[in-house]
C-alpha cells in the first residue's frame, strides 16, 4: 500500500515523502542531519524528552522537536544549519545537558564513540558558564554482573526504560524521584535480569549504561569491527565483532532489520570470552593406554586420524552438532563420503526443506495479525529474538496464540502434531480464522516436528502459500541444523557401506560432545575421534583429540531458521588451525581434492543446496530467497510423531527444555552465570496445591531408580499433569517423573 | 684559455689556505655537549602527583593523538588492593615506540592530566629496535643521561608550568 | 464596597445554605439544569456553552465550548470518551478550587453530569490534588449522595445514559495539574507530559477522546444551562465573560476568595474588597495569576482583571491568584522562593527544564547571599531566555517568565545585592522566614557556603 507522497522543505531542500513520516528520517532521507537523543523509532512513539532536535517550522513561533512531527504538505522545515533559533536551541539544549554531565571523558568507555560528545563538537557551546557543584551520585554501580549503570553521566534519555518497559518488557528499569535529582535505578535495587539487558548498553548514548566486561579494555581507535553472524542460536543475529590485538573484545548488533532489528540478547552479546576460557585445547590429544592423554603435533594427528579412519573399514558414524558452517560439514562429508564411502551421521534433531514454500522473514512477525505458537518449549529460550518479535507483535494488536504445557491455550505435553492436526480440520475456530487470514503466522517451538515437515503439512493445507503475507516458522534446537544436513548430503551421491558395529565415531563439535545420546553411541563405538573446543567435554572418552574453532574463528555460512544464508567472518585469528585446513590435507591422503578455502567450496555447494546464491551476496545484510512453489504432495506422510505417554494418576509428565543460557561456551563466562537457570521445577497450581508443595520448597523428582532434588516453583500458566525443568537439572531422569515434597525447606 | 683557469685554480686554494687557520665552529660532540633549549621536546616522562599516584588514568587520548601511531595503552581498573592513580582507572600497561616517535610532542598537548610531557633528554640510542620500546616503569623513571640545558631566563618564551612541577 | 455587591454565580447560594447537602442543594434549584440538560440536544447544549463565552478557568484560559468541539461525537469514534476535571489545584496562590470544592460539591457534580453528557461521555474522573484530604472527604460524600439518588451511575435521573464519577487522589505532584501529565497519572504511569499532538481530544486517557477541564470551569456550567449562554456573556467584559472566583492572598487585610465579573480592576480587589495594605505599608508588587505569571508593579494597579487587559500589561490573568506584595519583602527571596518551587516539581523529562530550574536556583541563591558578580544577572537571564519555549509542556515557560520579570521589573534591587555583597533589608524581609525548609535547598545553601 504506498502511502500518499507529500512535498515539504528542509533547509530548502525540497524533498518528496510518504505523509506522516518522521521529521528527523525525512531529514535524514536528504542527508541532512538533525541531531537526537531520546528519538530511536525501535521503541515506539517519539517522546521528544531530550529537546535535542528543536528546529524552526515555517508558520510557528517557538521551536519544535522535529522527532515528534510528521511530514504533511508544505511544511518548512529548518535545522540548525539555517536557522538561527534552531541553532540556538539546540545549543541550549547541549549546554544544559553539559550543566550537571560530570567530566569522565578521559575514564569514560563511551569516550571516542559519543554521540554527547560529537553533537558538543557540531552544536554545543565551546565552553560552560556553570559554576556550581554539579549534582553527584555513587557511581559506578553494578545493576548487573553485565552491566555498570554510572548515574552522574545518565542524560535521562531514557532509551534504557523505554526499551525495558516497551520492547523486552521485562519492566526492570525505571526512572525513580523528580526533576533534578531524577535518576535510572531497578526495583528495589534487584539486579537487572533479563535475556536482553545488555541492549541497553548500546542503546545508551552516552557512558551512564557500559558493559563490565568491555570495561577499559579499548578506545575506538584501538579496535576494528568485524561484520559477522552469531553462531549460538538459529536466529543468526548480525553482529560485529570487535577485536583489539587479535582478542575479541565485545560483540555489538549489525542490525538487520529483517533478522534482528538491532537487538541481540545476552547470550551472543557476552559470550566472546569463550574463545580464550582456561581449558581451550590448543593442540591434538591422543589417549595413550594407561597413562592418560598426551599431546603431539599435527602431522602426528592427521598420521593418527588416517590411521583411525582406515582402520573402521568403512563402519564410520559422525555425530555432527549442527553448529557446524555449510562448508565445514560440507568438507567433512566429502572427506568421510567420497573419500571413504560413510555416509552415516546424525543430528540432535531432524531437519526438512518443508517450509520453504512458507517462507518470511522474521520482521513479518511484527506486522502479523493472527499468530499461533505450538509446541512444549518457551520461544525465548529457543530463539530469543523471535521472542521480541512475538511481543512487538502483540502491541500492534496482533493476536497471538500459544498451544502447550504452558501456553495462553494450554495442551498437553507432546501435543504439538496433534494440535496441528486440529487446526487443518474445519470444527476449529482458530483454524478457521487462520485459513482466511492474510497475515497469519504458525511457530513450531518444541521437539519433533519432524524437522518442519508437520507444520508445513499444516499451513500447505491452510493455503499459506498462496497468500504472501502469510508463512510459517520452525524453531530448530541447531544453529546451523537444516545447513549442515544439506551440505552433508550434497557432498556426494555414493552411497552408505557401512555396517554394524561403529568402527569409528567422528564426534563434531562441543554440542555433540557433551550430548548423552553421542555419549551412549561413543560407548558402542571401537574408536572415537572428537573436534572440540573444551576440555572436560571429550576428552575422557575419544581416542584422539582434535582442537575445533569457534564461530568467531571461522570464515563460512550459516543457514538460520528463515532459510536465509549468512555468512560469518574470522574476527580472530584461532589459536589452532582452521578445521577446514586439515581437513583438505587429509582429503588428500584419501584422494578427494577439498580446497582448504570456504569460498571455494561454497561455490561448489551453493547451485546444489543453496540456491546458487553467491558468497559475496551473503556478506552483507543477506537477503531472503523467494519462496519456492509447493511441491506437489509425494503422497508419502511424514512418519507420525510418537505419542506422548500418558502419565499414570500421580506421576507426571516431565518437559524438560534446553534454557537460553545453557552450553558449553556459557558455562565459561563467568558474568554470565548469574542468568544460568536455577534448579527449579515448575509445577501447575493445581497438582502444587493437591501435593500440598508451596513455591519455594524442596522437592524429589523421580523415575526408574534416578532422583533429582530441585527447588517447586509454582507456574499458574502451566497445564495440570506437567511439570518442566531446565534439561540440564533433569538429565537423568525419563520423561515420566514421580513428583513428592522432599525433607526440610 | 689555460691562463685564465691557473688564477681561478689559485683562487680557490687561496680560500682552503685561509680557511685552514680560521677558528672551527664544529661543536666536539660528546666532550662538548650544547646546551638545548628549555622547550626542546627529547624522551617522554610520565609524571606522578605528589602523593605519589600517577597522573596517567589510562585515557589513551595520547595514542589517539600520536601521529605515527607508536604508544599503546591498555587500562584497567583500580582496586581497593591496587590502587594505582587517582580515580577508577589507570595505564596497566603504557609503551611508546621510540623508534617510530617523531618527537612531535602530540601526545603532551592532548593529556588532559599533564601526565605525559616531552623532556629534554635525547640520548636514547640503543642496539637493537626492541630495546627502544619503553615500557612504562621506563618512562616512569628519570633518564640515566642527562643533558645540559640552557637558562630559561634568557628567552622570552616561556616554560608551561606542568613542565617542571609535579 | 463589600464584595456581596456583586452577584454569585459559582458560589451562589453558598452564604445562606449548607450546599454540601445534597436536599439543601436542591432546594436553591440543584440538578434543575441537569434535567433541562438531559431533555435538550447534545449539541443544543454545547451551542449554550458557546454563547456563553466561558474560558477555561484553570490558567490557560482556552475557550471552553471550542475545546469540547474538538472531541469527537460518539458515532464518530468506536472508543470511549472520558471527561476528566482538574482538581489539582497547585498554582501557588490559587485556593479557589478547594472552595468550590468545600462549599458547592454538588454545583461541581452537577457541572460534571451536564458535560459528559453534552460530549457524549460515559466516565468522568475526578483527579484531586491529594493535599486536599477534607475536600477530598467532602466531594466523596457528595457523591455517594448523589449516587444515592440516581443522579449518578446506571440510568441517571431515568434518562436511559448512564454516567460514573471516580474520585482519585494525586500523590502531591504539581505537574499532575497538566493536562497529559495528569492523564499519565491516571493512567498508573509516572506523571510526565506527553508531547502534544495527539492532543487529548482525540487522543487521552487510555489513548482514547478526552476532554479536561477545571473545577471552577465545570462548576459554571449548571447556571450556564440555567440561565442561557447569552445571560452568562452578559457578566464581564468583551472576551472575558462571566465571573471568577478570584484568590487574594499576601500582605492584605482581607485575603480569601471573592467571586467576582471579570474586568473589575486591581486596585478594587485588593483595597476596596480586600481592605488594602495592612500595617500602614504600600503596596510594592502584585502577581496576577499565581506564581507562574510575570510580576507586576504597584503602578500596575489600575490594571482591569480579565484576560487582555493584564496581558497588555505584560502578564497573565493565568488562574486568577492575586497575591499583593508589600514594601517588606526582598525581591530576590520571591524570586528565589519562586524559583525553588519549580525547581521542586519540574518533572525531569524535559532537559531545559530540569537542569535549567535548579540553575535558576544556584544563580539567585547566589545574588541573595551577596556572592554574586555583575554577569550573574545577565546569565539569570540568559539561561531564562534559554528554557522558554523549549520545553516540553508549560512548566518551564513557568519557571522561566517569573524570573526573567522580577529581575526586568526590580533590576535595582538585584543590583543592590550585588553591589552591596549583602541582601539589602538584612533580617527584615518579610519572606525570611519563608524560604522553602525542604531538604535539598538547605543543601544547597550549605554547597554555596563552601564555595565562598
Amino acid at each position: 500500500m504506498a502511502a500518499e507522497l507529500v512535498t515539504i522543505t528542509i533547509d530548502g531542500v525540497e524533498l518528496q515523502v510518504p505523509k506522516g513520516t518522521n521529521l528527523v528520517e525525512a531529514a535524514a532521507s536528504g542527508g541532512i542531519e538533525i541531531p537526537v537523543f531520546c528519538y530511536e523509532p525501535r521503541l515506539g512513539a517519539p517522546v521528544g524528552a531530550c529537546r535535542m532536535c528543536l528546529c524552526e517550522v515555517e508558520g510557528m513561533p517557538k521551536p519544535q522537536a522535529a522527532c515528534t512531527m510528521g511530514a504533511t504538505d508544505g511544511l518548512k522545515l529548518h535545522t540548525a544549519a539555517t536557522s538561527k533559533q534552531a541553532a540556538d536551541a539546540q545549543n541550549a539544549t547541549l549546554e544544559f545537558i553539559l550543566v550537571n554531565h560530570p567530566l569522565d571523558c578521559p575514564v569514560c568507555d563511551k569516550g571516542g564513540e559519543c554521540p554527547l560528545q560529537d553533537l558538543t563538537f557540531r552544536y554545543g557551546p565551546g565552553n560552560t558558564r556553570m559554576t556550581f557543584p554539579k549534582r553527584t551520585f555513587d557511581k559506578p554501580i553494578p545493576i548487573s554482573p553485565l552491566i555498570a549503570l554510572d548515574r552522574e553521566r545518565c542524560i535521562l534519555c531514557y532509551r534504557c526504560t523505554r526499551f525495558s518497559e516497551g520492547v523486552a518488557e521485562d519492566g526492570q528499569l525505571v526512572a525513580v524521584n523528580r526533576g533534578a535529582n531524577s535518576m535510572i535505578a531497578t526495583f528495589e535495587q534487584e539486579p537487572y535480569r533479563a535475556p536482553f539487558s545488555g541492549n541497553v548498553v548500546e542503546l545508551c548514548p552516552v557512558g551512564a549504561l557500559t558493559s563490565t566486561q568491555y570495561r577499559f579494555q579499548a578506545r575506538p581507535w584501538d579496535i576494528q569491527n568485524v561484520p559477522s553472524v552469531c553462531g549460538l542460536c538459529p536466529v543468526g543475529c548480525n553482529t560485529s565483532v570487535t577485536i583489539r590485538e587479535n582478542k575479541a573484545k565485545r560483540v555489538q548488533s549489525r542490525n538487520h532489520p529483517e533478522v534482528d532489528q538491532g537487538w541481540l540478547c545476552d547470550k551472543g552479546r557476552f559470550s566472546s570470552a569463550h574463545l580464550t576460557a582456561r581449558d581451550r585445547i590448543t593442540s591434538p590429544l591422543r589417549r595413550k593406554r594407561r597413562t592418560g592423554i598426551e599431546e603431539i603435533d599435527w602431522d602426528t594427528a592427521l598420521d593418527e586420524a588416517e590411521a583411525l579412519i582406515r582402520g573402521a573399514n568403512g563402519r564410520i558414524v559422525t555425530a555432527l552438532s549442527g553448529t557446524e558452517t555449510v562448508e565445514l560439514a560440507y568438507a567433512l562429508a566429502r572427506l568421510l563420503r567420497e573419500g571413504v564411502g560413510s555416509s552415516a551421521a546424525v543430528l540432535p534433531e531432524e531437519t526438512s526443506d518443508a517450509l520453504d514454500p512458507f517462507r518470511l522473514p522474521l520482521s513479518a512477525i511484527a506486522h502479523a495479525e493472527l499468530i499461533v505458537v505450538v509446541g512444549d518449549d518457551p520461544v525465548l529460550e529457543r530463539a530469543p529474538i523471535v521472542d521480541l518479535w512475538l511481543r512487538q507483535a502483540r502491541r500492534a494488536g496482533a493476536q497471538v496464540v500459544t498451544i502447550g504445557p504452558a501456553g495462553s491455550l494450554q495442551a498437553a505435553p507432546g501435543s504439538a502434531a496433534a494440535t496441528c492436526e486440529r487446526l487443518a480440520g474445519d470444527r476449529d475456530e482458530l483454524g478457521r480464522q487462520l485459513r482466511v487470514s492474510e497475515r497469519a503466522i504458525l511457530i513450531w517451538s518444541g521437539p519433533g516436528g519432524h524437522g518442519g515437515a508437520t507444520l508445513a503439512a499444516l499451513a500447505a493445507d491452510l493455503g499459506f502459500h498462496e497468500r504472501p503475507g502469510c508463512g510459517a516458522f520452525h524453531l530448530p534446537a541447531t544453529p546451523n541444523g537444516r545447513g549442515v544436513a544439506e551440505a552433508w548430503a550434497a557432498a556426494s551421491d555414493r552411497e552408505d557401506e557401512g555396517g554394524e558395529p561403529i568402527g569409528l565415531l567422528i564426534v563434531s563439535g562441543d554440542e555433540a560432545a557433551s550430548d548423552p545420546n553421542v555419549r551412549h553411541l561413543a560407548e558402542h563405538a571401537e574408536h572415537v575421534i572428537a573436534i572440540t573446543l573444551f576440555h572436560g567435554l571429550a576428552v575422557g572418552w575419544a581416542d584422539l583429540v582434535l582442537p575445533a574453532t569457534s564461530y568467531l574463528e571461522r570464515d563460512g555460512s550459516l543457514v538460520n531458521l528463515e532459510g536465509r544464508v549468512q555468512r560469518l567472518r574470522r574476527a580472530v585469528t584461532p589459536p589452532v588451525p582452521d578445521e577446514i585446513a586439515w581437513i583438505s590435507k587429509l582429503g588428500a591422503r584419501f584422494g578427494v581434492e577439498i580446497s582448504p578455502h570456504p569460498s571455494v567450496l561454497f561455490e561448489e555447494l551453493s547451485p546444489k543446496v543453496l540456491g546458487g546464491v553467491t558468497y559475496g551476496e551473503t556478506g552483507d545484510r543477506a537477503p531472503l530467497p523467494p519462496r519456492p512453489p509447493l511441491a506437489a504432495p509425494t503422497g508419502v506422510a511424514p512418519a507420525p510423531e510418537p505419542a506422548p505417554v500418558a502419565a499414570a494418576a500421580g506421576s507426571f509428565q516431565l518437559v524438560r527444555y534446553r534454557a537460553l543460557f545453557s552450553g558449553p561456551a556459557v558455562e565459561r563466562i563467568p558474568e554470565l552465570q548469574f542468568q544460568r537457570p536455577a534448579d527449579e521445577l515448575e509445577l501447575s497450581a493445581e497438582d502444587a496445591s493437591r501435593l500440598g508443595i508451596a513455591g519455594g520448597d524442596t522437592v524429589v523428582v523421580s523415575s526408574e531408580g534416578a532422583t533429582v532434588t530441585l527447588r517447586a516453583r509454582v507456574n499458574r500458566r502451566l497445564i495440570a499433569g506437567a511439570v518442566r525443568a531446565a534439561e540440564e537439572h533433569v538429565r537423568d531422569l525419563a520423561d515420566i517423573v514421580i513428583v513428592a515434597r522432599g525433607a526440610g525447606a | 684559455m689555460a691562463n685564465e683557469l691557473i688564477p681561478a685554480t689559485f683562487k680557490g686554494f687561496a680560500v682552503t689556505f685561509r680557511e685552514m687557520f680560521k677558528k672551527p665552529i664544529t661543536q666536539q660532540y660528546p666532550e662538548y655537549k650544547r646546551p638545548v633549549y628549555p622547550r626542546f621536546r627529547g624522551r617522554h616522562q610520565l609524571h606522578l602527583h605528589a602523593n605519589g599516584l600517577e597522573k596517567c588514568v589510562g585515557c589513551s587520548l595520547c595514542a589517539a593523538a600520536c601521529p605515527s601511531d607508536c604508544i599503546r595503552v591498555v587500562a584497567d581498573e583500580n582496586t581497593a588492593n591496587n590502587r594505582v592513580s587517582a580515580g577508577e582507572r589507570y595505564a596497566r600497561i603504557y609503551e611508546i615506540n621510540l623508534s617510530r616517535c617523531i618527537f612531535c610532542g602530540y601526545c603532551e598537548l592532548a593529556c588532559p592530566f599533564d601526565a605525559i610531557t616531552l623532556g629534554n633528554e635525547f640520548e636514547i640510542s640503543e642496539y637493537s629496535r626492541d630495546d627502544l620500546i619503553y615500557t612504562k616503569d621506563m618512562l616512569l623513571g628519570r633518564p640515566i643521561k642527562v643533558v645540559p640545558v640552557a637558562d630559561p631566563n634568557l628567552y622570552d618564551t616561556p616554560v608551561p608550568y606542568y613542565k617542571t612541577h609535579s | 464596597m463589600p464584595s456581596t455587591e456583586f452577584e454569585k454565580i459559582v458560589l451562589a447560594g453558598a452564604d445562606d445554605h449548607d450546599l454540601t447537602r445534597l436536599s439543601e442543594y436542591e432546594r436553591v434549584g440543584g440538578y434543575q439544569s441537569l434535567r433541562k440538560a438531559l431533555g435538550m440536544e447534545r449539541q443544543a447544549v454545547l451551542d449554550e456553552l458557546l454563547a456563553a463565552g466561558l474560558r477555561g478557568r484553570g490558567g490557560a484560559g482556552f475557550p471552553m465550548g471550542r475545546k469540547a468541539s474538538f472531541v469527537p461525537k460518539p458515532e464518530q469514534t468506536t472508543k470511549p470518551i472520558y471527561l476528566t476535571i482538574n482538581a489539582d489545584e497547585s498554582e501557588p496562590g490559587t485556593f479557589k478550587d478547594r472552595e468550590i470544592m468545600q462549599r458547592v460539591p454538588h454545583r461541581l457534580i452537577e457541572g460534571a453530569l451536564i458535560t459528559a453528557y453534552t460530549i457524549g461521555s460515559n466516565h468522568v474522573f475526578i483527579y484531586i490534588r491529594g493535599e486536599y484530604l477534607s475536600e477530598f472527604e467532602i466531594v466523596r460524600a457528595a457523591l455517594a449522595e448523589a449516587r444515592d439518588r440516581g443522579l449518578v451511575g446506571a440510568n441517571v435521573l431515568g434518562s436511559g445514559w448512564n454516567c460514573t464519577i471516580v474520585l482519585h487522589r494525586g500523590a502531591g505532584a504539581y505537574i499532575c495539574g497538566e493536562e497529559t501529565a495528569l492523564l499519565e497519572s491516571l493512567e498508573g504511569k509516572r506523571g510526565q507530559p506527553r508531547s502534544k499532538p495527539p492532543f487529548p481530544a482525540l487522543q487521552g486517557l487510555y489513548a482514547s477522546p478526552t476532554l479536561i477541564n477545571n473545577v471552577e470551569t465545570i462548576a459554571t456550567v449548571p447556571p450556564i444551562i440555567e440561565k442561557g449562554g447569552a445571560w452568562y456573556a452578559q457578566f464581564g467584559v468583551p472576551n472575558s465573560a462571566g465571573t471568577r472566583v478570584f484568590s487574594l492572598s499576601g500582605n492584605v487585610a482581607n485575603g480569601g476568595n471573592y467571586e467576582l465579573p471579570m474586568g473589575i480592576s486591581l486596585r478594587e480587589l485588593i483595597y476596596d474588597i480586600g481592605g488594602g495594605i495592612p500595617d500602614g505599608r504600600k503596596l510594592k508588587a502584585i502577581i496576577p495569576g499565581g506564581s507562574s505569571t510575570p510580576v507586576l508593579t504597584a503602578d500596575d494597579i489600575d490594571t482591569a482583571l480579565d484576560f487582555d487587559a493584564i496581558g497588555a500589561a505584560g502578564s497573565m490573568l493565568g488562574s486568577g491568584a492575586i497575591i499583593a506584595i508589600d514594601d517588606r519583602a526582598c525581591m530576590v527571596q520571591l524570586a528565589l522562593r519562586v524559583a525553588q518551587f519549580y525547581q521542586h516539581e519540574s518533572c525531569g523529562k524535559c532537559t531545559p527544564c530540569r537542569e535549567g530550574t535548579r540553575w535558576m536556583v544556584n544563580i539567585i541563591e547566589k545574588v541573595e547571599t551577596g556572592h554574586a558578580q555583575q554577569g550573574d544577572l545577565d546569565l539569570l537571564l540568559s539561561v531564562c531566555d534559554r528554557i522558554l519555549g523549549k520545553c516540553l509542556c508549560p512548566l518551564g515557560d513557568a519557571a522561566a517568565m517569573p524570573v526573567a520579570s522580577y529581575v526586568d521589573r526590580f533590576r535595582e534591587e538585584f543590583q543592590a545585592h550585588i553591589d552591596q555583597g549583602c541582601c539589602p533589608f538584612g533580617d527584615s524581609s518579610s519572606l525570611d522566614r519563608i524560604l522553602s525548609p525542604v531538604q535539598q535547598h538547605a543543601r544547597l545553601l550549605r554547597e554555596l557556603a563552601v564555595i565562598a
